[in-house]
């Protein structure tokens, strides 16, 4: 290696700084383009991250500082930006001519698609910036004409199947982390405290302007199956609210409810995957690169784990931490995400340890151990690259399974309270309005799980065919273990 | 290695596995938020009932004795008793009269989807790339995808309302039944009356198969998914190796091809899967019987967990994972019958 190095031209070794600054324009033109686009949406992610910091120290004994963040984040919620319901309001009310205070005198239903889809199109454009990003870089700033990576990232851009997958969860994020805008209605206003919001809407019988609580509206839009109380897909209701996928038994907007359980089904999934996936790949290294006694106890241990009825363990504690302090954070979200990082690092450790072992005996590795470098650093940049495309696989399949091993928990009662929103509730109060004209509040929260954990699958089998394309189908094993964890 | 050892060595590998199990359930249950005595008698429970409880489930004693009477207990199938479900019923008498129905559950369940994965899979991979094809692995990738307590409560609507909805009524089909109820098994435990008293006995099992087959379905829609994709693929690669090649060469009739050479050895990926199955059942069966009200395990768990009564819980807890490691030294073992090639030293 060192002496490839030393024959190939002397630009290789400038470190990125120096070759930026070369060539400044590109970079200079993205970095702006880049800056924009934060900007627009600024106040929303400052707002978001300050706010969850908050929260975070709020549950430390005293709350150090918890409410400076607090107030941080509410005024930053208060500063104007592209996607806000402020900006494009969906209600308003009909007068009889014209519709008052929507968006540019809109329809509801017009004003609000509009919201939508705004989202949608600048998360495209962000992400189609950052990919532009990194063609420039290929293009004028990487030292190298091609590396591995190229080859992995053309194989899955030419993987439809996967590229549909990577879709459905772009969708499925944004859903998650935009819930506040993307919904016809705030989930303060909804579902948390209807009856302390009021609303204005027009009064056919008296043709007068009349204000109402959303809680009391809420009984008028109420979807039961019979008779005419039913605000069904794409309607709206008697106060001038628009349903883009109607409303639950209570009355309350479906959309809203599903925009927000998705942020806690993707809290709770990213949060287990990425401490289970800590674990894994640690041990995984530290296994592959010492071999015997450790390798032994790891696989007494993952085996033990395993043998445990995985769900039947979630109920358990579910139960014994009720009341516990724990169970509180984000009504319940931070327990989930402890279990099931607790009972799936063993699936990820397996899928990561045979890669592991075949790069412990690389050369380089040994090369590495006799220049005499620190097993902490040989593990961690000569190792953990290789494995870390298997653990993405792996942990995206595994995703999946949580999102339905949640939805099924808060379907039985367990878990995720009311009212926090969670996709298996909805299919439990809807359960006897199926074969009813309410038919959509159990079918469409249970399409939206089936689509999500396609989509997650999907992704999974991209990336694997992407990073080893020898592999397609050979480990269906591991695969369908993995995704039949969830099936519970 | 002979296979005795092999066995041994499993049988003495899974002795840590079931001791680590076991201890993390004491762990929950004793030392978790929640006290046992607690949650039997609930919030309203006074203080010296909870003293009397705590006294009889020895929670006063140090903490090491509690552990090793809990583990003996459990490894000398003292399984104690129920204090809130059934109160004062022996655990051992619940699991007899719960489990039957689990098992039909579980027996149905594994047949449906070999019946169903397995030969679709193997169909798919015979002929690859085309638009049956497609739509089977289609298919099959949703259908894993569903979660099965939402299949189930769709089933349960869509079944009991058949009448109304499509015009044929399945609660009247063959003999009557409802949807949602436990199957009676009365018949299985007497087998004799199927000749003795056959009109009876034949519609009552019947009626004990039918309600069954929708609950089997949903319990076993995961596993049919994973079997499908899998046999397609060992299909697949069993048809593009070279013995296949050689018979094809050699003049072996397509049909002795398919059936001798590309099935049999396409079979044994599936193994790991079926016993993998086992513990989807185990998980599922919890909601499965919840959404159609059958009287089994998985329901009596979920009953015991959610009304506190832990004590059942541990017990019913320690017998998953008997089972679980059972079932995997059986699926271990089967391997080395089936696939020679499979070392044991693994």
């Amino acid at each position: 290696m060192m002496g490839t190095e030393t024959e190939l031209t002397d630009d290789i070794d400038q470190p990125l700084r120096d070759r930026l600054k070369a060539h400044p324009k590109p970079a200079l033109l993205w970095g702006i383009g880049l800056c924009v686009l934060l900007l627009l949406e600024g106040p929303t992610y400052l707002d978001g991250l300050l706010g969850a910091i908050g929260y975070g120290l709020g549950v430390l004994p005293g709350a150090p500082g918890a409410e400076a963040f607090a107030s941080a984040s509410a005024f930053f919620g208060e500063l104007p930006h592209l996607l806000s319901r402020e900006l494009i309001p969906n209600r308003g009310y009909y007068d009889g001519s014209s519709w008052q205070g929507t968006f540019l005198g809109l329809e509801p239903k017009y004003a609000w698609l509009i919201r939508f889809l705004l989202v949608y199109v600048y998360v495209a454009v962000l992400l189609g910036w950052l990919w532009y990003g990194y063609v420039l870089f290929r293009r004028h700033y990487r030292a190298a004409d091609w590396t591995p990576t190229d080859d992995v990232i053309d194989r899955l851009r030419s993987h439809y199947w996967g590229l549909f997958g990577l879709a459905v969860v772009v969708f499925f994020i944004t859903m998650a982390v935009f819930a506040p805008v993307v919904g016809p209605t705030t989930a303060e206003e909804n579902i948390q405290g209807p009856y302390s919001h009021e609303m204005q809407y027009f009064n056919e019988d008296t043709e007068t302007v009349e204000t109402i609580t959303i809680g009391e509206a809420n009984l008028g839009s109420a979807s039961r199956g019979s008779g005419d109380s039913n605000v069904g897909i794409w309607s709206y209701d008697d106060f001038g609210r628009f349903h883009p996928v109607g409303t639950l038994v209570s009355g309350k907007d479906l959309f809203t409810f599903l925009a927000f359980g998705a942020r806690v089904s993707l809290f709770i999934g990213l949060g287990s995957m990425a401490i289970a996936g800590f674990i894994a790949t640690t041990l995984a290294l530290v296994t592959a690169y010492y071999k015997g006694v450790t390798d032994l106890i790891v696989v007494l241990t993952s085996d033990s784990v395993q043998a445990m009825p995985a769900l039947l363990l979630v109920i358990l504690a579910t139960v014994v931490f009720k009341n516990h302090w724990i169970a509180e954070i984000y009504n319940g979200a931070m327990l989930f995400i402890l279990l099931f990082a607790l009972i799936r690092w063993p699936g990820l450790w397996r899928a990561v340890r045979g890669p592991a072992l075949q790069v412990g005996e690389q050369e380089w590795v040994d090369a590495a151990k006799s220049y005499g470098q620190r097993p902490t650093v040989i593990m961690r940049k000569h190792m953990a690259p290789y494995i870390l495309g298997y653990l993405l696989v792996y942990a995206s399949l595994t995703l999946g399974g949580v999102i339905i091993s949640v939805s099924a928990l808060s379907f039985l009662g367990l878990g995720i309270t009311a009212p926090t929103p969670e996709w298996g509730r909805a299919i439990n109060i809807g359960q006897q309005y199926i074969a009813s004209q309410s038919w959509h509040i159990s079918l469409i929260p249970g399409i939206l799980i089936t689509l999500v954990v396609t989509g997650f699958n999907a992704l999974s089998d991209g990336i694997r065919d992407a990073i080893d394309p020898q592999s397609e189908g050979a480990e269906g094993g591991a695969t369908g273990a993995a995704a039949g964890g969830g099936g519970g | 290695m002979s296979r005795a050892t092999y066995l041994l060595k499993r049988l003495v590998l899974s002795i840590p596995v079931i001791i680590f199990g076991t201890t993390v359930t004491f762990a929950i249950i004793r030392l978790g938020p929640l006290s046992p005595a607690a949650a039997i008698l609930g919030p309203q429970g006074d203080a010296r009932a909870i003293r009397q409880i705590e006294e009889r489930l020895g929670l006063n004693d140090p903490l090491w004795e509690q552990y090793f009477n809990f583990m003996g207990d459990l490894f000398l199938f003292d399984l104690g008793q129920s204090w809130v479900v059934n109160s004062g019923t022996p655990a051992i008498d619940l699991i007899i009269s719960y489990a039957p129905r689990t098992i039909w559950l579980g027996f149905w369940a594994v047949l449906i989807a070999l019946g169903i994965g397995i030969p679709l899979g193997f169909y798919a991979g015979l002929n690859p790339n085309t638009f049956s094809d497609y739509f089977a692995s289609f298919g099959g990738i949703v259908w894993r995808a569903m979660p099965n307590f939402w299949l189930a409560v769709i089933l349960v609507t869509l079944l009991s309302q058949s009448e109304q909805l499509f015009g044929f009524s399945w609660t009247s089909f063959i003999v009557e039944t409802n949807v949602v109820t436990s199957p009676n098994l009365a018949v299985l435990k007497n087998p004799t009356r199927l000749i003795t008293d056959p009109g009876q006995a034949w519609t009552n099992l019947a009626k004990a198969t039918k309600q069954i087959l929708p609950p089997a379905l949903v319990l076993g829609s995961a596993s049919m998914g994973t079997e499908m994709r899998i046999g397609r693929t060992a299909v697949l690669e069993t048809i593009n190796s070279k013995y296949v090649e050689t018979a094809k060469a050699k003049g072996v009739s397509p049909r002795v091809l398919v059936w001798k050479h590309i099935f049999r050895n396409a079979l044994i990926p599936l193994v790991p899967v079926i016993t993998a199955e086992a513990f989807i059942l185990i998980g599922g069966s919890v909601l499965v019987e919840t959404v159609f009200s059958i009287n089994g395990i998985g329901l009596l768990f979920f009953r015991a967990a959610e009304q506190g009564d832990l004590p059942l819980v541990g017990t019913l807890m320690y017998l998953f994972i008997l089972l679980i490691v059972g079932l995997n030294i059986v699926q271990d073992f089967a391997y080395t019958i089936i696939d020679p090639r499979v070392g044991y030293d693994g």
